[in-house]
């Protein structure tokens, strides 16, 4: 039981992380999302901005539908890529926490020199 | 198609402070390794410096210590020292990125402007999440201590 906690929550974490992670750790596909956020584009359109071959944009858009980031609608013959944002909101969540960590620091630094002025000035008085 | 590169606002984190202290004082607890242990943190942490060289290319070693024991070893190096006006740092153990700070005096107060530049954006996620994890992997286990003292 203690086992299957464990791992259940443990692999969840891994899934988790790997999801939105994967889809923007590459500049390319970062170039992807923020081309589809502003419109709609088919495969091909897509595939035009980049100075690399259709099969190898293809497989960035691959990666970020199976990442959730994109939704791929069929349209007649064409296949549209749209942009799904809601998962971004997770990744600017970890870089808020992380600049809230270092400001911090900032604080313990403002808390240290309040304090040893105090000292100082007490030792002054002596 | 122009080439896909990071700018510079994604891969930045930007701080600033006005410090309620005379530039040499906080010029002192910045530099002084008998200091910086003392506030450096995060909360709770104990850091141990082991070596402070400030100048130009000079070494910085420090190991944090967290509340529960996890043992955190940092290598720095010191790109730019100037006595009261600059400090700028280059991590270079992960998560890498240089750190500018710098001291402008303001009356009996300090102006502190403190810039970091991580390689890319992903470098910072990398760092946001790698601080988010141990954090969150933390909290899992308190969660799950909590869960099985409710069984018992």
């Amino acid at each position: 039981m203690l086992a299957y906690i464990f791992a259940s929550k443990y692999l969840h974490i891994m899934e988790t992380r790997r999801d939105v992670f994967q889809a923007i750790a590459d500049p390319t596909r970062r170039e992807i999302i923020s081309l589809v956020a502003k419109q709609s584009l088919n495969l091909n359109s897509v595939a035009g901005k980049f100075d690399m071959t259709r099969q190898a944009v293809s497989l960035h858009v691959k990666i970020l539908a199976e990442c959730g980031l994109i939704n791929i609608k069929q349209e007649g013959r064409e296949r549209y890529c749209e942009a799904k944002l809601d998962g971004l909101s997770e990744v600017s969540a970890w870089v808020e926490q992380y600049k809230e960590h270092w400001e911090r620091r900032l604080d313990s630094l403002e808390k240290y020199l309040s304090k040893l002025k105090k000292e100082r000035n007490e030792k002054r008085k002596r | 198609m122009k080439n896909v590169k990071d700018d510079l606002a994604d891969r930045e984190l930007i701080f600033s402070r006005v410090l309620d202290a005379p530039i040499d004082l906080v010029w002192e607890v910045w530099t002084d390794p008998e200091h910086i242990q003392l506030w450096w943190g995060p909360d709770g942490f104990t850091n141990t410096i082991q070596k402070m060289e400030i100048k130009k290319g000079g070494e910085w070693s420090l190991i944090m210590k967290s509340p529960d024991g996890d043992i955190y070893a940092h290598r720095c190096m010191f790109r730019e020292i100037v006595e009261r006006k600059r400090i700028v740092y280059e991590q270079l153990t992960h998560p890498k990125y240089l750190a500018t700070i710098n001291f402008e005096s303001k009356d009996d107060k300090t102006f502190l402007h403190w810039h970091m530049l991580f390689e890319s954006r992903a470098y910072l996620i990398e760092a946001a999440r790698t601080f988010k994890v141990d954090i969150g992997l933390k909290q899992t286990a308190e969660r799950l201590i909590q869960y099985l003292s409710q069984l018992k």
